[in-house]
């Protein structure tokens, strides 16, 4: 359906995109997993035709996406990572003008404007200005507007930043049905929760480079561990943590060690060593790799670097 | 007292990284106050207004009366125009034939008719005519003081002549020798002098009456003047504007309809960098849109809202004063869509040339304050010097004022305010070119 070529996209002496190809099949929820300027919002923007590459070719159902030409752009939609919604206007308002810009008109527009507002759980409150609403009625309110003409492909960037969680928790519901529905969509993200949750297929990027693509078991795999130990930083743990970082990666995050072995490094000889330092096997949990474990061994660094 | 220093260097700081705030309270007053004082020529050593175009048609052959016309074009308030020039670049004198329509054409606002009869045939006193177009009202009064000490600064030597030529009459040639002769006798006996030039100066109308010009006093200077005035009869024409039913409120309502019109579309030129903070452009530019529909949709947006404006700031001007917007409607809705079209380019290349939604607000406060200032929105452009009035022309407010005038004060008709509708459309198109090349290389759509 979607097919990136070779692209690359350069702001000055900045490499944002660096010679990208994806492609992206019908009806597939698609992961893009990175940190903050890793590429996520300019790869956005290409395929959005906001932006032209430097070089390469952006290709929907075959036709090329180009800033110049605003056909293709009919069958996509884009939520932005802002509220890019007119503020002083209702929803109702903002809903009308979003779809007429699509060609939409009369008892269709009309009647779209009430699914999407009865989607997103906004239809008591459709007569209110938008700079009313709470942030995470506005997050809904941005995505609901982006499906109003019922594109193909959906491009969301990041569209849960700054929400709670019953709000992030009702837009995870909303775009799991529509993609049950068979609407292809692209979600870009830094947390790997969402993307573990809602993504049938990932790719992970940094620095303008796709490191890795496939599923969550495809990149999990990738891994040259099993398992994963957490235990707690504290005074007593930081001797083992230290000598610990020989034999693998070592992240701290909320008081909590985390630690990937590297491939010659047994879970046995772990314990080994927090044994000869009086350290009870109770301190340790032995985990599930996740996608930061992924990203740590692809980058060299976590996704909140 | 620590942490009172430390959140005042916290607001420098602040303030510094400001550069909009920085320049709205150093550069642009610098830059405003440098720009007032060449409009009001603070500069000069000399002050008033200059080259306020005043045709003059003599038709005397008096001497005096030439002496007028040259005192007229010593004055530099004045550009005198003597001459009228045909289409084959020849010249010859103009006629008061000539002046009402030249007038009515905007060729010049005043003119001075020495008459054949400068000097009354019967009794003492003269007679000159003023034709004008007052237009603006400062300006009037200003030309016609300046006028009045023209002509009574040269008001002895013709009343003296005035004199002479009713004393010929009442005592016949032989007698009134033989007056001018006694007199001249007793004038030099007890004064000095020549007798012979002093005969020739009385003859030729000189009584020594231009000392009571020349009184110090300030009571005397007005009891001159009083004399005068009741000597001098100045017959006054209004040649454009007769039938304006508020001539006062008509005069100056353009004026402020425009800077309130430039602030306001100054104002949603800055709302682009609302929309673009946030992210509205992404997302409709994602859409079927195009860059030029976001730029074209917000042209006609401030044409609309302009003319809206204008209009109801003319009506407004209806309630309240009783401006007759309804005599030239038609013809007022051209100008008001022209002068609109022209400040909403305005608006656009000021989005378009700065940064941030704060540099375009003290941009377009720096600019509406000098187009208003220059552009004849505060006062009569004749009172800048030269150079300021030919910048003026070069600002959309000055054209806009001239619509007005046109339309609201002249009455003109459609074809007449045609040249001024295509120098604001012509600076449309010249801003709106200029503003969609910066859009289209700038950073606000990105």
């Amino acid at each position: 359906m979607l097919k990136l070529d070779h692209i690359t996209k350069r702001y000055g002496p900045l490499t944002a995109l660096d010679d990208v190809s994806l492609e992206i099949a019908p009806g597939e929820f698609f992961g893009l997993l990175g940190p903050n300027g890793a590429g996520k919002s300019t790869l956005m923007s290409l395929v959005a035709g906001l932006r032209a590459p430097e070089a390469g070719r952006i290709t929907l159902d075959g036709k090329p996406v180009t800033a110049a030409d605003p056909s293709t752009r009919a069958s996509l939609g884009l939520v932005p990572q802002s509220i890019a919604l007119y503020e002083d206007l209702s929803a109702e308002q903002n809903l009308r003008i979003f779809g007429e810009l699509y060609g939409l008109r009369g008892a269709d527009l009309r009647a779209r404007i009430d699914e999407a507002l009865e989607a997103v759980q906004l239809a008591d409150r459709r007569r209110d200005q938008v700079k009313t609403f709470s942030g995470g009625m506005q997050r809904r309110l941005n995505l609901v507007a982006a499906l109003l003409h019922r594109p193909k492909l959906l491009l969301c960037d990041e569209p849960t930043v700054g929400v709670d969680p019953q709000s992030r928790n009702a837009i995870f519901d909303f775009l799991e049905a529509r993609a049950r529905d068979g609407l292809t969509v692209i979600y870009s993200t830094h947390y790997m929760e969402e993307a573990t949750r809602l993504c049938s297929r990932i790719g992970i990027i940094d620095h303008g480079k796709i490191h890795a693509l496939g599923t969550l078991d495809e990149l999990l795999a990738r891994l040259p561990f099993n398992d994963q130990i957490g235990f707690p930083a504290t005074p007593a743990t930081a001797q083992l943590a230290a000598s610990l970082r020989a034999h693998g990666e070592l992240t701290t995050d909320a008081a909590t060690h985390r630690f990937y072995p590297s491939p010659v490094f047994k879970t046995s000889a772990f314990y080994a060593l927090a044994e000869e330092q009086h350290l009870s096997a109770r301190l340790f949990v032995t985990e599930r790799p996740t996608l930061e474990a992924v990203f740590l061994h692809l980058t060299g660094r976590t996704l909140r670097e | 007292m620590n942490i009172i220093l430390t959140l005042v260097r916290k607001d420098f700081a602040n303030f510094f990284r400001d550069k909009a705030a920085v320049s709205l309270t150093f550069l642009v007053p610098v830059a405003l106050i440098y720009i007032f004082g060449q409009v009001f020529g603070l500069a000069r050593k000399d002050s008033g207004p200059t080259g306020i175009r005043l045709a003059v048609v003599n038709q005397s052959d008096n001497p005096a009366a030439q002496k007028l016309v040259d005192a007229l074009k010593a004055e530099k308030s004045f550009r005198v125009l003597t001459h009228h020039v045909n289409p084959d670049k020849s010249e010859r004198l103009l006629t008061e034939e000539d002046l009402r329509p030249m007038i009515r054409d905007r060729a010049f606002r005043f003119a001075l008719i020495i008459p054949k009869d400068v000097i009354a045939a019967k009794g003492f006193g003269l007679h000159l005519k003023i034709l004008s177009d007052p237009r603006n009202e400062i300006e009037t009064q200003t030309v016609n003081g300046l006028l009045q000490k023209a002509i009574f600064s040269n008001v002895p030597q013709l009343l003296g002549q005035s004199l002479q030529t009713g004393a010929q009459k009442y005592l016949g040639q032989p007698r009134f020798e033989q007056f001018n002769g006694d007199l001249a006798i007793a004038v030099t006996k007890t004064f000095g002098g020549d007798v012979e030039e002093t005969k020739q100066a009385l003859a030729g109308g000189d009584f020594g009456l231009s000392t009571i010009g020349g009184a110090s006093e300030p009571g005397q200077k007005a009891s001159s003047a009083d004399f005068f005035s009741k000597v001098v009869k100045i017959e006054s024409e209004q040649v454009v504007g007769k039938d304006v039913k508020s001539p006062e409120a008509t005069r100056v309502v353009g004026g402020w309809a425009m800077m309130f019109l430039m602030f306001a579309l100054s104002h949603s030129a800055a709302a682009f960098f609302d929309e673009k903070k946030a992210g509205l452009f992404q997302r409709l530019l994602s859409a079927p849109v195009t860059r030029a529909h976001l730029l074209w949709s917000r042209f006609i947006y401030g044409v609309i809202l302009g003319l809206v404006q204008l209009t109801a700031l003319f009506f407004a001007g209806r309630l309240m004063y009783g401006i007759d917007v309804l005599g030239n409607f038609g013809n007022l809705v051209v100008i008001c869509t022209a002068a609109a079209a022209a400040c909403t380019a305005f608006g656009m290349l000021l989005a378009a040339i700065s940064p941030t939604a704060a540099a375009a607000n003290g941009l377009a406060t720096f600019l509406v304050l000098t187009m208003s200032a220059t552009g004849g929105a505060w006062f009569p452009v004749s009172f800048m010097p030269e150079f300021m009035q030919t910048i003026a022309r070069f600002t959309l407010v000055y054209w806009s004022m001239e619509g007005f005038s046109q339309v609201l004060w002249a009455g003109q008709s459609f074809l007449q305010i045609l040249p001024t509708v295509g120098v604001l459309l012509g600076i449309t198109a010249g801003v709106m070119a200029l503003a969609v090349w910066r859009f289209n290389r700038g950073a606000i759509f990105d």
